[in-house]
């Protein structure tokens, strides 16, 4: 049963969906980046500085709740962080364009690699994330809700093997893949715990065993177990994010136990919460590259309302959206969530 | 017309009836497989099987019992891609598999390589590829290299970060008849145009067909840009070489 139009604070009312718990409207949320180049220049918040420095990267965060609207708070632009802690060489890359782990280069070629530094925490870019959170905790705590963001062992997998050869040794070596999972996931628990110690709460939990990739029974294999182990271990509410097709898995990912499954735009609404039923909420799918990149406020409404007319529990961008995206069409997202749900209201 | 049960070797005769579900690919596959020796069968099946030692092995014993290099190419290797091109379009397998069969092809192509190569046979055709300006991935288009090698055109691998100018120069020093962009990042995608545009301010834009994907790129985006062709997977990227270049040598 839902509650008056905006009765609950920001934070209430994702904490709630995230419960699968009544809200007075769906939230607005993206677990991933809202970072854009006019959003940079804006708040004087640039990359590649505002991914390394805590205040900048604080400043820029804030933005997806005071200029877009948006009920989260997300300080972790992209997925470099911890690889970048781990030894990873990295693009950092101008205003324009998110940096990249050198996976050309990898650091580890057997499972006897696998050392986690004893500066996983304090590493300049770790830290950097552990102390935006505590700011934006500060400073907006009660009002809407902090996600931070670890990723998973999979995606670990990929920046620090390279992608093919940790493909290559998951069908070559499945025992040994395990076993680097099983090292690796050491680093997604300990930096999520220690942003929970920061004050964040939510996690994202990206872990791209997408099916532009891998089969879904790979998924089952290698990642479902670890990803009940993280519900576990992470004592606050998950969201796993994984790109692309996913609707081959969702019945999988819902066995976890997660909060939340951050969905791609490429797969749909109904059908992916006909899989997932009651079990984990669903987040997104806004699509990027052709809505909320190259197309208007009225293709975003459509596909909010495609959302919420399938019942998804939090709607957002699918990923981190693209730098060059016009604030009109993200705004347009949190005022189309709002007037569904007047209109909903009236006919009621 | 040729049969399932013309196709000597019971793994491929599997293959087909498991995997390949249209009408015109299976009567290919069946022709093409009942007119081909046992022996490129095996290399076939091996190389789908991702078994890249076996292709390794019976490809050497083929050359020394006397095999016509260019034989096991087009009947072992390419003919046993073809079937792999198949199963990942249909979601039957992923790109750890493909890698595999990939892996297999060039255990192979290690030594059918030197031997075309020394002969001057000609390639299906000669195509460059790489990942724009500022873009570190290439799964995808590593994909896009194994199908087009293994569907016989000869790629230059240009890597990640590549500027207009490497692309520029590596189309003018391998008189490439194709050119393959691949981006992952929305960020980088515009990075294609002005690539693009880079080879109509050199010059040389009519002298090369230029292809894009990536995850983000749409079909839209690619007209949009003036690219002459866009390809979803690495499969539909063969099937669209194979069609710019028929297109090129109707232009000429």
């Amino acid at each position: 049963m839902e509650t008056e139009i905006n009765s609950m604070t920001s934070r209430q009312r994702v904490l709630a969906a995230l419960s699968r718990e009544p809200v007075d409207r769906t939230p607005v949320c993206n677990p991933t980046s809202v970072a854009t180049v006019e959003l940079m220049d804006l708040v004087d918040a640039p990359f590649p500085a505002a991914n390394r420095e805590p205040e900048l990267m604080a400043r820029l965060a804030a933005t997806g709740y005071t200029e877009l609207g948006f009920d989260t708070i997300m300080p972790v632009f992209s997925i470099i962080q911890e690889s970048s802690a781990l030894g990873c060489k990295i693009q950092w890359e101008q205003k324009d364009n998110w940096p990249t782990v050198k996976m050309m280069e990898p650091i580890y070629e057997d499972v006897d690699d696998i050392n986690i530094p004893s500066d996983l925490l304090t590493h300049q870019d770790t830290k950097c994330v552990l102390d935006a959170i505590k700011i934006l905790k500060k400073e907006y705590g009660d009002e809407v809700a902090v996600i931070g963001k670890t990723m998973g062992p999979w995606s670990l997998g990929y920046h620090c093997f390279g992608v093919e050869p940790f493909l290559l040794m998951s069908l070559d070596d499945p025992d040994k893949t395990l076993h680097c999972l099983d090292k690796l996931k050491k680093v997604t628990i300990d930096f999520g715990v220690a942003q929970i110690d920061a004050g964040a709460d939510a996690l994202t939990l990206p872990d791209h065993a997408t099916g532009d990739l891998v089969s879904g029974d790979y998924y089952r294999r290698y990642l479902r177990d670890l990803h009940i182990e993280f519900v576990d271990s992470i004592p606050i509410p998950l969201i796993l994010h994984i790109c692309g097709r996913t609707v081959d898995r969702m019945d999988y990912i819902a066995q976890t136990g997660m909060s939340a499954f951050h969905y791609d735009s490429k797969n749909k609404p109904q059908e992916s919460i006909e899989i997932t039923q009651e079990r984990i909420s669903l987040v997104g799918n806004i699509n990027n590259p052709e809505t909320l990149f190259a197309r208007g406020p009225e293709e975003v409404r459509q596909e909010v309302y495609s959302n919420l007319d399938a019942g998804i529990q939090l709607v957002g961008p699918e990923c981190a959206i693209p730098l060059q995206t016009a604030i009109e069409n993200l705004v347009e997202i949190p005022k189309a969530v709002q007037d569904w749900h007047s209109e909903r209201a009236a006919q009621n | 017309m040729p049969e399932i049960t013309d196709v000597e070797n019971e793994f491929i005769r599997e293959e087909i009836e498991e995997y390949l579900e249209q009408p015109n690919e299976i009567e290919r596959a069946i022709n093409t497989f009942s007119q081909i020796s046992s022996a490129m069968q095996e290399i076939a099946a091996a190389l789908i099987d991702g078994d890249h030692h076996t292709v390794d092995q019976l490809t050497s014993t083929a050359l020394e019992e006397g095999t016509d290099a260019l034989e096991i190419m087009d009947d072992g290797l390419i003919a046993g891609m073809s079937i792999v091109g198949i199963k990942f379009r249909e979601n039957f397998i992923f790109v750890p598999e493909v890698l595999a069969c990939a892996r297999a092809m060039k255990a192979g192509m290690a030594y059918i390589e030197p031997i075309l190569s020394a002969s001057g046979i000609e390639p299906v055709g000669t195509v460059v590829m790489g990942t724009v300006k500022g873009d570190l991935h290439d799964i995808g288009k590593n994909l896009c290299i194994m199908m087009l090698r293994g569907a016989g055109f000869v790629v230059h691998d240009l890597s990640v970060d590549t500027s207009e100018d490497e692309f520029i120069d590596a189309v003018e020093e391998y008189d490439a008849d194709l050119l393959g962009m691949s981006a992952l990042l929305t960020t980088t995608m515009p990075n294609m145009g002005k690539t693009i545009e880079a080879f109509i301010d050199a010059d040389l834009r009519d002298d090369v067909k230029i292809m894009v994907g990536g995850a983000p790129v749409t079909q839209e985006f690619a007209d949009d840009m003036g690219a002459d062709g866009y390809g979803k997977d690495a499969v539909e990227c063969v099937e669209l070489s194979k069609r710019l270049l028929a297109e090129d040598d109707e232009e000429f």
